[in-house]
């Protein structure tokens, strides 16, 4: 018999940290990945899943027979797994099932929407700061080191008290710091972008600063605003489910898990399921992002080729 | 023959991959006798750390000893229990790395890290194995020993490291030092007095070593004998002088012939060897160099040679040279001259 | 030399500091900064009267004169006071650290304790049992809620074990009103919320201690440590995981805002009375001297703790002083 050995590590080869400008075929290897990992597809379905229900609500409103505001006051707190309600119905005796699907139209809208507005202004300052440098990253990158300093949700308290927010004021409001983290790494990876020999031969060329940026620089940090796009969705619906559930999100009537939930507290001696089924949701949706930004993270973050 | 210090029979080595099997190292022998120096000499891929490390038990994973026998006084430590085999390690057999830069533990002073063996196998203290710590950066010249003694890895010179390195090494005189590579992360004079460091050693206490290198001109100069790998085999093995004089692998010869020479005629040209190293997961059939070999028959493709004494208990691997024939006449010979 | 490099990094934060100042009082006046609780409400007062009210409060004076008197006050300890009940906002905040200390404390602790065996074990026997089950247990921590975990919490542990006739735990405040306030009833308090924060903190840090150990471990110096013929334990928690545990530690620093964040909704929950709840109660009620103070003061704690987990990097690492 051979004695047991220690099990010494192999230093794995770690290739392609830097990257030039990804070819052609680093889209459609990156898309064979992600389609391999069924993880990823199983996770994507479900996002999908849950986008085609909150965009399709009204529809779905239809068959239920229910509106999310519809009130009952004679069959409130009904119990879950039972017809008509299959989810219970709410103190007001709205039904839960119908709630929650238009819940969906809200944690997703807000998801996409400030994920869209906070990469949308990062890049613009990470290219800004990395591309001009000295006082303009100087500065740039000293106020993004105030945000990033700020328990958000501070910040997020007053800004909500101050515009009672609705979908796109809500989104705008987690995207004010969220766009912070995304223009710290949008600058990092364009300088060391700028340093490349294909930027000073554009730049010798004569070509203008913000042709420069959005015809050279834009498309090379593009696999990194990818990966940190989808693993952000997950936790900025979080966020918004937790300052829904603080009351300084969504306002009731609108139906949202956050907002469900925090009512759900005062009756949840009784009646349980309406703390159960609207975190569920929550859960359910953020793990899904989750999942598949992660396998996004895996096919497509250059740093980990 | 009296018993050996370390005797390795048919030691054997393998790596799962993804592309199968790959043998690092394939049914190697070799032995050493107290104050001896051993010179393993090849490619990189050629096996000779997997080697060394095979002895020590220290392969990454996935790779694991299958099969083979490591004498060492006696005790076959391929067998050995684990608890027994730590006892060896550092106390019996020390080993140091290429690379003094990123061998040390960056966040422990020197003392510390020097002393580290005394305290694990000697049962001595902090403060004495410090102490002692000192007496050997003393040895092996690092100047302010006391001083050095609490400073921190990144704050000595790449030299000083790997000096730091031997130091650590000899702190619980082993009779055996394994070195694998030492001074080929160093400056060309630092080389030099690492090497001169090493063969005071082993003359002064008596140590073994075991230098692994792919610089036959290190080799020349210090060891006593020389084992050449290719693909994770021993092609020859002998005393460092015969092997020089007389390569019986067509391997070792153009080894030799690629590497410049002071007494050569200036117009003579060097000879990189020709090819590409083999792929230890698809090695050619037979003799696993002749695809490379400018003296290859058809035996060398189609059997593979084993390691057979030739003269003055030079041994080699080769159907050619086991035949009779003497690389040298015949790399002078026309009938060799289109093939080189 | 680790003083110089401390007195560099004090110096680097005093700006961020400003920022934060700068921001929240913009933020504030534009919130709530021409705005006096209950005032319009009241029929019994005139114009003159609301604009005697706000010239006491000072909100008549321009901008940047009501900033630096505000900047002012805070430099000397004066966050001002209260506009609901009139008291000190320092005082207030005061009041609640201890509470707010001992919760997230108790849950960077455990997580801490927790998440670095578990990476480390991981590490060793990657693709194992437990590490998959970390795996999936991580990324269910990434994505719960923490208001719903603490909801899910108080109904099993605190409504279902009281229904049983089990010994149940509090679900709010951290100590009980009657006769409580002993070790153990405050200790019965702290284990809810406390687990919910250091499960989250267990989730991320065991993955981030797995990944960077993995790293550590194929580093030569390990190769060092087994060839002296130390054990594997001897390897693990003293060669590798020193090295390992210098990066939690910066992880630890640049999460700290996420940390005190996180702690306001637990404690929310939880009606655990700290600087979190104290903050969001007086939000609801458009205190904005308290909300301003509040956050400042969150945001001073953030720096700090940015402060302390480089000086302690600083520490750890010997390499850092010299840069």
């Amino acid at each position: 018999m051979i004695g047991s050995s220690p099990e010494i590590e192999l230093e794995e080869g770690l290739e392609g940290r830097e990257f030039v400008r990804p070819p052609e075929s680093y889209w459609r290897q990156s898309w064979v990945r992600l389609r391999e990992n069924r993880l990823a597809l199983a996770a994507g379905g479900v996002v999908l899943f849950l986008a085609v229900v909150a965009i399709a609500a009204p529809l779905i409103q239809i068959p239920i027979h229910y509106g999310p505001l519809q009130q009952d006051l004679t069959d409130n707190f009904a119990p879950p797994f039972k017809a008509p309600h299959w989810l219970g119905t709410d103190e007001l005796g709205r039904d839960v099932l119908i709630r929650l699907v238009f819940g969906a139209r809200v944690s997703l809208g807000i998801g996409f929407l400030t994920v869209l507005i906070a990469t949308t202004v990062g890049t613009a300052v990470g290219l800004a700061a990395g591309y001009y440098g000295r006082w303009t990253d100087e500065v740039l990158m000293r106020i993004v080191d105030v945000f990033l300093a700020f328990p958000a949700i501070f910040l997020f308290i007053g800004m909500s008290i101050l515009f009672r927010p609705g979908t796109l004021t809500l989104s705008l409001i987690i995207a004010s710091v969220g766009w912070a983290g995304v223009a710290r790494l949008v600058r990092s990876e364009t300088l060391t972008l700028k340093t490349r020999d294909y930027m000073l031969a554009t730049r010798s060329l004569g070509a203008r600063d913000l042709r420069l940026m959005v015809r050279h620089l834009l498309p090379n940090v593009l696999p990194i605003l990818i990966v940190s796009a989808s693993l952000g969705v997950g936790q900025i619906i979080l966020i918004a489910a937790a300052l829904d559930f603080l009351g300084l999100g969504i306002q009731p009537p609108t139906p949202s898990w956050g907002s469900m939930l925090s009512n759900a507290q005062t009756y949840f001696y009784h009646s349980p399921w309406l703390v159960i089924f609207p975190g569920l949701m929550i859960f359910i949706t953020v793990l899904a992002t989750t999942l598949f930004g992660n396998a996004v993270r895996d096919a497509f973050d250059p740093r980990l080729r | 023959m009296a018993e050996h210090l370390l005797e390795v029979r048919g030691l054997t080595t393998e790596f799962e991959t993804r592309d199968g099997i790959l043998r690092a190292v394939d049914r190697v022998d070799l032995y050493l006798d107290p104050g001896e120096i051993l010179g393993i000499v090849g490619e990189s891929g050629s096996g000779k750390t997997m080697t060394v490390l095979s002895i020590m038990r220290l392969v990454p994973r996935p790779g694991r000893v299958v099969a083979g026998e490591v004498i060492y006084r006696g005790r076959d430590l391929v067998q050995v229990s684990e608890q027994e085999m730590r006892e060896v390690r550092g106390a019996e057999i020390a080993m140091i790395f290429q690379d003094p830069m990123t061998s040390l533990n960056p966040v422990f002073r020197t003392g510390w890290q020097v002393g580290e063996p005394l305290r694990l196998h000697k049962g001595m203290g902090l403060r004495d194995s410090i102490g002692q710590a000192a007496r050997m950066f003393r040895q092996v010249g690092i100047p302010e020993a006391e001083r050095r003694t609490a400073n921190y890895p990144h704050e000595f010179s790449g030299g000083m490291r790997q000096r730091a390195m031997i130091a650590m090494g000899l702190t619980t005189a082993p009779p055996l030092l394994i070195a694998d590579e030492p001074t080929t992360a160093l400056d060309v004079t630092i080389q030099a007095q690492i090497l001169e460091l090493l063969r005071e050693i082993a003359s002064q206490f008596g140590t073994a070593i075991i230098l692994i290198t792919h610089n036959l001109g290190v080799v020349a100069g210090m060891c006593d004998r020389l084992m050449v790998m290719y693909a994770g085999r021993v092609v020859e093995e002998g005393a460092t002088e015969g092997v020089f004089a007389r390569p019986k692998h067509p391997y070792t010869w153009s080894l030799l012939r690629s590497i410049p020479r002071l007494d050569a005629d200036e117009r003579e040209p060097l000879h990189p060897i020709e090819g590409m190293p083999p792929d230890l997961t698809n090695l050619p059939s037979g003799c696993a160099f002749h695809p490379r070999c400018p003296f290859r028959i058809q035996r060398c493709i189609d059997e593979r040679p084993e390691l057979v004494a030739l003269v003055d208990g030079q041994r080699a691997a080769c159907w050619v040279t086991q035949a009779g024939t003497d690389l040298e006449l015949a790399a002078t010979g026309d009938a060799w001259g289109g093939d080189g | 030399m680790l003083g110089r490099y401390v007195a560099r990094r004090v110096l680097a934060a005093i700006p961020v500091f400003l920022g934060v100042t700068i921001v929240t009082f913009l933020l504030m006046h534009l919130t709530a900064g021409n705005y006096v609780p209950g005032l319009a409400l009241n029929p019994d007062l005139t114009a003159k009267d609301i604009a005697r009210i706000r010239a006491n409060l000072g909100l008549d004076r321009p901008l940047y004169v009501q900033y630096l008197t505000w900047l002012g006050g805070i430099l000397h300890g004066d966050f001002g006071t209260s506009l609901i009940d009139g008291t000190s906002v320092l005082g207030d905040i005061l009041g609640r650290l201890p509470n707010t200390l001992e919760l997230t404390g108790t849950a960077i602790f455990m997580g801490a304790l927790v998440a670095i065996p578990l990476g480390v074990v991981s590490a060793r026997r990657r693709g194992g049992a437990l590490d998959n089950f970390l795996t999936l247990v991580s990324t269910v921590g990434f994505a719960v809620p923490q208001f719903w975990l603490g909801l899910l919490l108080i109904l099993i542990f605190s409504v279902q074990f009281e229904a049983w006739h089990l010994p149940w735990l509090p679900s709010s405040g951290a100590y009980s009103a009657f006769n409580g306030g002993g070790p153990l009833d405050r200790l019965q308090h702290l284990i809810l919320p406390g687990a919910v924060l250091s499960f989250f903190y267990i989730s991320q840090w065991s993955r981030f201690v797995r990944s960077s150990m993995v790293e550590v471990l194929s580093q030569d110096y390990i190769r060092t440590a087994w060839a002296k013929g130390m054990s594997e334990r001897r390897v693990t928690y003293l060669h590798a995981l020193r090295n390992s545990i210098l990066s939690l530690v910066t992880l630890v620093g640049l999460e700290i805002p996420g940390l005190i964040g996180g702690g306001l909704v637990v404690e929310v929950v939880f009606g655990w009375p700290g600087i979190g709840l104290l903050a969001y109660q007086r939000a609801l009620q458009y205190d904005y001297t308290v909300v301003m103070g509040t956050t400042t003061f969150a945001a001073l704690l953030v720096i700090v703790g940015n402060l302390l987990a480089d000086v302690l990097y600083a520490w750890l690492d010997p390499r850092i002083r010299y840069r």
